[in-house]
C-alpha cells in the first residue's frame, strides 16, 4: 500500500508569466505538490476533494509525467515537460492554459504583511554539503581518482589528435612529444591526396558508409519500435518468450554469428550488396531491448483512452506512442550509428567501390609506418562523428538508459 | 484405474482449455503479430537461424564447395584434443575475460557512482570522458603508435628517458608483453553501454530513500552503497553484466589490429580470431561452427551464473 501512495517526477514548472522553476512534482494520497529544487516547503499544491481521493498513480513515460486516477474515475496527467500541463480525462482535453498557482511563500508573505511582520530570508551557505554522511577525505579521494583515471582515459584520444596535427619531423622525434609544437593540417591534406590517387575516390567510401548508416538506422528505428510497442503494451501468447530470446541474443555479437550469417546471405544473394550490412542492422537486439523497456514506462492510460476513442493500433503507435519516446529514439540512433559507422564489412562486401570508410582506413594503415600521420588524421575523422553525436544527445540517452535494467 | 483416467482426462481438459484460451487471446491480438512480424522475420533470419545453422554444422565437415558430411562429435574432439592453437586461444580469451570482464564491470560501476556525486555540468563532461573510448571504434589503433616497438614509440621513449630500460622493447610483437598490453587497451575501452546504464540508474534512484537512510543511521557511503544503492540497481547490474560478458568474450579486433593476424607464436590469438581463421581463411566451416557453439554455451552459462549471484546482492 505504502509503495503506491506517492510518486515523484522531476521537471520544470512554467508559470503563466513565463517564469520557470526547476524541481519535482510529488503526487500523493490527498493531493499533488510541486517542490522547487532543494526546498522542503511545497511551492504550489493541489488538493483532491475528500470524496475524490486518489485511487491510483503512476509515473509516466517520460520522467516528467505523472498520472493520477481519482476514485470517481477522473484522471489527471501532470506533465512538467512542457510547462505544467494538466490533462483531464473527464473533458478529454489538456487544460488550455497552464495553471497559475499561488505559492505557499506568497501566502505566508501576505499573512506576515497583514500582521505587520518582516519575513526572514534564510542565509545561503557558500558551500552546501549535499550528503550529511560523507567524509571530506573520501570526497577528495574520489575527486583525485576521477581526475587521474579521467586523464588516462582521455590521453590516448589526445595523443591521436596530437599525432594527426604533427608535421613529419615531429612524428619521428626522440623523445616524441604528445602535442605538436608546430601543429599543421598537412596530414589531413595528404590523406585526401593519397585517397584521391587511389582507384576508388575517398568520397566514395564516405558515401558508402553514410548510406549504410542512414538507411540501416532509419529502418532499425521503425521496425524495432513497432515490435517494441506491441511487446511492451500488449499481452499476447509468445510475446514474453520472444523478448526473452532477444535478451539472450544481446550477448551474441556479429563476430560469433559471422560465419553462418555469411552462408545465409550468400543463399539470399545479398553478398556484395549494401543489404548484407543493412538488413541485420534492422534487427539489432539492443535497440529493441532498450525501446521496449522505455515504452513500458508510458502510462497505459494514454493508450486505453486512445483505444476507447477508436484509434487503431497503428495510429496509437504513430501519433501517440512514438512522439512520447523521443529520448529512446536518440538512444537507438546513436547505438545503431555507432555500430554501422564503425563497420569494416571486409567479409561480406568485396567490390572496392562498395567498401566502407573504416575498411579504407585499415588499408592506409597497412601502408606502414610512413603513413602514421595520415592514419591518425583518418582516425580523427572517423572517431569524431559518434563522439559528437553522443555529446549532443547525452541527456536524452541517459533518460532512456534509466529504464535499461533486466528484470529477472 | 478409473480414478487415474479421470484425473488424466481432467488434466488434458485443463491443458486444452488453456490452449483454447491462448488461441483466443492470440486471435484478439492479431494486430500485435503484424507489428512484430517485420522484426521477427529479420531477427529470425540473422540471429536465430545463424545460431541454429552453427550448431548444425558443428557436427559436420563442411568446406562450402562439397556438401556437408556428418562426422558426429569429431570437430569437438579435434578442438579439445589436437588443436594446440585453440587451447592458446581459449587460455587467452579466458585470461582477457576473467580480467577485463569483472574489472571493467566493477570499474564501470565505481566510476558511475563517483561521477554521480559530481555537480551536474561536471557530470556531463565526465560521462563523455569515460564513455568516449568505447564509442570511438577504431581509435584504439592509436595504441600502436603509443606502444610502437622502436624508440619513437611514446612508451618506449618515456621508459628510456627515465632509464628504466636501455633498448626499446617490442611491446606488440613480443609474446611476453602482448597480453598485458591487450588487457590495458581492452580495459581502456570497457566503460561501454553498461557504464551508461549505471550512470542513468544512479540518477533514477529515489532521493527520499537516501534521506530515510540518513535518519536510520546509514553512516558512510559504503553502507549507503550496500544497503540502498545496490538493491535498487539490480536490473541495471544484470544488464551491465550481460554487456560486459558480451564484450569480454568477443574480443577480436583489438588483438587483430594491434598485434597482427596471426600474431607472433599465436600469443594474442582469441577464440573469435581463431574462429575467423578457420571460417574465412581456411573455409573449414564445420570446425569454425564448433568453435562458435562452444562460445555460445560458455556465454549463456556465464549469464546464468551472474544472475544467480546478483540475486543475493544487498539482501
Amino acid at each position: 500500500m505504502s509503495e503506491t501512495t506517492s510518486v515523484r517526477s522531476n521537471g520544470v514548472l512554467q508559470l503563466i508569466d513565463g517564469k520557470k522553476y526547476r524541481g519535482y512534482l510529488e503526487a500523493g494520497e490527498t493531493g499533488a505538490a510541486f517542490y522547487q529544487k532543494g526546498k522542503s516547503e511545497p511551492f504550489v499544491e493541489w488538493h483532491y476533494t475528500r470524496i475524490h481521493r486518489m485511487d491510483n498513480i503512476r509515473r509516466g513515460g517520460t520522467t516528467t509525467q505523472t498520472t493520477v486516477i481519482l476514485k470517481d474515475g477522473s484522471r489527471y496527467i501532470f506533465d512538467l515537460d512542457y510547462g505544467l500541463k494538466v490533462y483531464n480525462f473527464m473533458d478529454g482535453h489538456w487544460a488550455d492554459k497552464p495553471v497559475t498557482p499561488k505559492t505557499r511563500g506568497d501566502e505566508l508573505k501576505r499573512l506576515a504583511e497583514l500582521r505587520g511582520e518582516k519575513i526572514q530570508v534564510p542565509k545561503k551557505h557558500l558551500i552546501t554539503r549535499r550528503h550529511p554522511n560523507r567524509s571530506i577525505a573520501g570526497d577528495i579521494g574520489i575527486y583525485l581518482m576521477l581526475l587521474i583515471v579521467g586523464f588516462a582515459m582521455v590521453f590516448p584520444l589526445l595523443f591521436l589528435v596530437g599525432s594527426s596535427l604533427k608535421p613529419l619531423d615531429e612524428l619521428f622525434r626522440f623523445p616524441p612529444p604528445v602535442w605538436p609544437q608546430h601543429p599543421t593540417m598537412d596530414n589531413f591534406s595528404d590523406l585526401f591526396v593519397t585517397m584521391g590517387q587511389s582507384w576508388v575516390p575517398f568520397s566514395r567510401y564516405l558515401i558508402n558508409t553514410v548510406i549504410i548508416t542512414a538507411v540501416g538506422t532509419f529502418g532499425h528505428l521503425v521496425i524495432a519500435s513497432m515490435a517494441a510497442f506491441v511487446l511492451a503494451k500488449y499481452d499476447f501468447p509468445g510475446g514474453k518468450l520472444f523478448f526473452n530470446v532477444v535478451t539472450t541474443c544481446l550477448m551474441f555479437s556479429g563476430y560469433v554469428t559471422g560465419i553462418p550469417n555469411y552462408l545465409i546471405m550468400s543463399r539470399l544473394g545479398m553478398i556484395d550488396t549494401y543489404w548484407a550490412l543493412i538488413l541485420p542492422a534492422f534487427a539489432a537486439p539492443i535497440g529493441l531491448f532498450l525501446m521496449k523497456q522505455f515504452m513500458e514506462g508510458l502510462p497505459t492510460a494514454l493508450i486505453e483512452a486512445a483505444t476507447i476513442d477508436g484509434a487503431g493500433k497503428f495510429r496509437i503507435f504513430w501519433s501517440i506512442v512514438m512522439p512520447n519516446v523521443k529520448p529512446a529514439w536518440l538512444t537507438m540512433i546513436i547505438f545503431s550509428v555507432q555500430s554501422l559507422w564503425n563497420t569494416s564489412a571486409a567479409t561480406v562486401i568485396y567490390s572496392e567501390a562498395k567498401k566502407t570508410l573504416v575498411y579504407a582506413l585499415q588499408q592506409i594503415q597497412a601502408g606502414g609506418i610512413a603513413r602514421t600521420g595520415q592514419v591518425a588524421a583518418a582516425n580523427v575523422i572517423i572517431v569524431a562523428v559518434p563522439i559528437l553525436i553522443f555529446v549532443f544527445s547525452q541527456s536524452r540517452i541517459l533518460e532512456t538508459m534509466a529504464s535499461s535494467g533486466i528484470k529477472d | 484405474m478409473q480414478k487415474t483416467q479421470s484425473f488424466a482426462s481432467r488434466y488434458m481438459a485443463m491443458k486444452r482449455e488453456r490452449f483454447q484460451h491462448g488461441l483466443q487471446t492470440a486471435k484478439k491480438n492479431r494486430g500485435c503479430y503484424l507489428f512484430l512480424a517485420p522484426y521477427a522475420v529479420l531477427f529470425f533470419t540473422f540471429f536465430i537461424l545463424p545460431i541454429a545453422t552453427s550448431i548444425f554444422y558443428s557436427f559436420t565437415y563442411y568446406n562450402i564447395l562439397e556438401p556437408a558430411r556428418f562426422i558426429g562429435l569429431q570437430n569437438y574432439v579435434n578442438l579439445i584434443l589436437q588443436d594446440e592453437v585453440f587451447l592458446t586461444a581459449i587460455k587467452n580469451t579466458f585470461v582477457i575475460a576473467v580480467i577485463t570482464g569483472p574489472v571493467g564491470y566493477i570499474l564501470s560501476f565505481l566510476f558511475a557512482w563517483f561521477i554521480n556525486e559530481l555537480p551536474k555540468w561536471l557530470r556531463a563532461v565526465a560521462v563523455v570522458v569515460f564513455y568516449a573510448p568505447s564509442i570511438a571504434g577504431a581509435a584504439f589503433t592509436v595504441f600502436s603508435i603509443i606502444f610502437r616497438g622502436d624508440a619513437y614509440g611514446w612508451f618506449n621513449s618515456i621508459l628510456m628517458e627515465f632509464g628504466l630500460i636501455e633498448a626499446p622493447r617490442l611491446w606488440l610483437t613480443d609474446p611476453n608483453y602482448m597480453m598485458t598490453i591487450l588487457v590495458i587497451v581492452i580495459l581502456w575501452m570497457s566503460m561501454g553501454t553498461g557504464f551508461l546504464s549505471f550512470v542513468a540508474g544512479f540518477q533514477g534512484i529515489d532521493k527520499s530513500m537516501y534521506e530515510a537512510g540518513y535518519v536510520d543511521g546509514v553512516r558512510n557511503r559504503w553502507q549507503e552503497l550496500y544497503h540502498i544503492t545496490l538493491p535498487s540497481m539490480k536490473p541495471m547490474l544484470l544488464f551491465g553484466a550481460v554487456m560486459s560478458i558480451t564484450s569480454a568474450f568477443n574480443v577480436s579486433d583489438v588483438p587483430r589490429l594491434l598485434c597482427g593476424y596471426p600474431s607472433t607464436d599465436y600469443a594474442a590469438r582469441t577464440v573469435v580470431t581463431h574462429l575467423f581463421d578457420y571460417g574465412f581463411s581456411r573455409f573449414e566451416m564445420g570446425y569454425a561452427s564448433a568453435i562458435a557453439t562452444i562460445l555460445f554455451l560458455v556465454m549463456i552459462l556465464c549469464k546464468k551464473a551472474i544472475s544467480a549471484m546478483l540475486g543475493r546482492v544487498g539482501a
